[in-house]
């Protein structure tokens, strides 16, 4: 067990930068995520700290020991690939045992033999023992994988979207049980998702990449709640937040929210927001409900589409060009027809337009503007 | 977490898979309605290009079999007799002695060269497959103008040199100057091979704690076996079958079969059917060596190495 430190990692391929003068600090037994778009260097990022690829510029460090020049075999590394890099020669026992036959991590056959018999039972594949990597489904691959990683001693386990190639169902199934390994929970771990509610359930901090930079590093609640910018916003949430252009403009009751064919206002109260030419609004579309609420400020607007979500509606609702989503309790609710919905006002995010930058709003004050002002 | 239903952001997975079935039930609909007609013709072309690739064959069998009085008849009406084959293989002293020193040179030479090129080349293969290097490409290309510069070119200088060093007319001059044939096949057939194969591979088994010649050995090699076999057995057959490099750079000592062949015709009466007899007996190395190793032939060991 180590923690993991990038100093100013940088990696060219010819013209392309991968990553640019990354800076990352994984604590000692953490879980750390990491979350982008495809192309944004996270498989990079992982196969730099693994060695697999020699750096441009920048230092990598495990436990303290600058390892930035040491081979792959010796940085005390373990991946799970995302392609699962099963060797097809080899029983899926056999898979598993080749790390501990390895010269650097080997143990008596009678040692492997019981490690390996905990590590399948927890992942539930010790029947498929002596089948081939190519007579497995998916996810008994991804598993036999993970048990290849998890079988044997490692400072950091670095994790490559274990979970992409699996359906939804069997996705949220491995999620579950991946929290649920002890080993996971308890080594320094570096994983790779583009699914913002892997990052969410699993991540004890979650750092987002985007074009080979780092975005915001930060716990869930900091991901969700404080985005650094619109980016990040728009990586959590599903549906995505809304988001409506406008600007900020005086009123008597304080500052407000105006998009730009007025059919837009939301007040915002006596916040100390600088006077922006332009913003984004943010509104996330699990935090609107459908009619009046004390405390928040109502719009109106008509309905364009229902979907159901299952025990829940998306609803869109066109408020003037705006077009808006809800996330709400199933209920009755007719396309064309004319609702209300309410604003809670301290979960508003504002962005400045040229930026993309959030704007800081003083909280507390904004409360009480909002629902006088109908 | 709210529950949620998970929407898959990446669209590639769904777009692959009906691209792989699509294909695959054409072909099936084609099957069912055209199935007569185009196996008839197939089967029917199939045949008759068998029958012209064969006759050559066939009428060496013929000419082997046929006692020397008919050798120069084009009708098929003759006793057979395996006279010709008890006098290649020794019946007779001197004759005979001689082919299986041939053949046995051959055997030697070929299978000399094959090996070296396998253990030059399977490595020179893996750096061309996995790391750009400078000069790389053009090496590469300078080892496939070895197949296609023709022997003759060479031969004069090779055999000057070959006589000032002592290797002229020698075991170890013959394999040495097969490098030229064997080595550029064995690089470009496993080259490809290994190109095929994920890198991820052997950076897992780097990361299990293996170190790159391990990885390589342990990993890389054995997932290349069919091509190992390939490119081998198409190795042994081109240098079994040189004719160029032993008839000028060897003399009594290390003459092979090909080039030993034609001392038949030499006499005051060529003897065809020694001639073809010697010849259709040193069909069968390759013919074996193709029969034993026919099940590595078959690719798709690698299947399931990755996801689907």
């Amino acid at each position: 067990m180590a923690s993991l430190t990038l100093h100013g990692v940088r990696k060219e391929y010819g013209q392309v930068v991968a990553l640019d003068s990354l800076d990352l600090d994984v604590r000692d037994g953490e879980f750390f995520v990491l979350l982008g778009p495809s192309g944004a260097g996270k498989t990079t990022t992982l196969k730099c700290v693994a060695g697999l690829e020699g750096l441009s510029a920048g230092r990598v460090e495990i436990g303290g020991r600058d390892v930035t020049d040491a081979e792959p075999n010796s940085r005390h590394v373990a991946m799970a690939f995302e392609n699962y890099a099963l060797y097809p020669q080899y029983t899926v026992y056999d898979n598993i045992a080749f790390p501990l036959r390895s010269p650097r991590y080997r143990v008596s056959a009678q040692e492997a033999t019981s490690r390996i018999d905990r590590v399948t039972t927890t992942l539930g594949i010790n029947q498929l023992l002596e089948r081939a990597p190519r007579e497995l489904s998916g996810g008994q691959r991804q598993r036999v994988a993970l048990a290849r990683v998890l079988v044997r001693p490692a400072d950091v386990l670095l994790l490559d979207e274990p979970l992409s190639h699996l359906d939804a169902k069997l996705r949220a199934a491995m999620r579950t049980e991946l929290k649920s390994l002890g080993d996971l929970q308890h080594t320094t771990s570096l994983y790779v998702t583009h699914d913002y509610l892997e990052a969410l359930a699993l991540g004890d901090r979650i750092a987002v990449l985007r074009e080979g930079k780092l975005v915001q590093v930060g716990t869930r609640e900091e991901m969700w709640h404080q985005p650094v910018d619109l980016f990040v916003a728009q990586a959590f949430g599903q549906p995505r937040i809304n988001l409506v252009l406008g600007e900020i403009v005086r009123t008597d009751r304080g500052q407000a929210f105006r998009d730009q064919d007025g059919a837009f206002v939301i007040p915002l109260g006596d916040v100390d927001v600088p006077a922006q030419r332009s913003v984004w609004l943010g509104l996330r579309p699990r935090d609107l409900v459908l009619g009046e609420s004390t405390g928040m400020h109502p719009l109106q607007g008509r309905v364009y589409v229902v979907e159901s979500l299952g025990r829940q509606l998306e609803v869109t609702v066109d408020v003037g060009a705006q077009r808006i989503s809800l996330v709400v309790p199933r209920t009755e609710i007719e396309p064309d027809t004319m609702v209300t919905f309410s604003v809670p006002p301290h979960r508003l995010l504002l962005f400045d337009a040229a930026s993309e930058r959030r704007l800081e709003m003083a909280p507390a004050v904004g409360h009480q503007a909002g629902a006088s002002h109908v | 977490m709210r529950e949620q239903t998970a929407i898959p952001t990446s669209t590639e997975r769904p777009a692959s898979e009906t691209v792989a079935v699509a294909p695959a039930t054409a072909v099936e609909g084609e099957r069912r309605t055209g199935l007569r007609w185009t196996d008839i013709v197939l089967n029917g072309l199939t045949l008759l290009y068998f029958l012209f690739a064969l006759f050559p064959l066939v009428w060496m069998l013929i000419l082997s079999l046929k006692p020397q009085d008919d050798l120069f008849t084009t009708y098929f009406v003759f006793e057979p007799t395996l006279a010709a084959y008890r006098e290649v293989l020794g019946g007779s002293g001197q004759v005979g002695t001689r082919f299986l020193g041939f053949f046995f040179n051959s055997l030697i030479v070929s299978a000399g060269a094959v090996l070296i090129s396998l253990i030059v080349g399977v490595p020179a293969a893996y750096a061309f497959a996995r790391w750009r290097f400078r000069g790389g490409e053009s090496l590469l290309f300078t080892l496939l103008s070895f197949r296609f510069a023709p022997e003759l070119m060479v031969i004069i200088p090779l055999l000057v040199i070959y006589r000032r060093f002592g290797l002229f007319d020698t075991h170890l001059g013959l394999i040495w100057v097969y490098q030229l044939i064997t080595l550029p096949l064995i690089v470009w057939i496993l080259r490809s091979y290994f190109q095929d194969l994920t890198p991820e591979l052997e950076q897992s088994a780097l990361l299990d704690g293996y170190n790159r010649p391990q990885a390589f050995m342990k990993v890389a090699v054995p997932l290349i076996r069919p091509g190992l076999a390939a490119a081998g057995l198409l190795a042994f057959i081109f240098a079994w079958n040189s004719f160029v490099f032993p008839f000028a750079l060897t003399g009594s000592n290390a003459q092979t079969v090909t080039v030993g062949s034609l001392s038949f015709l030499g006499g005051a009466t060529p003897r065809y059917n020694l001639t073809a007899a010697a010849a259709l007996i040193a069909l069968i190395p390759p013919l074996l060596l193709a029969l034993s190793i026919q099940r590595f032939l078959v690719r798709g060991l690698t299947f399931g190495a990755v996801k689907g």
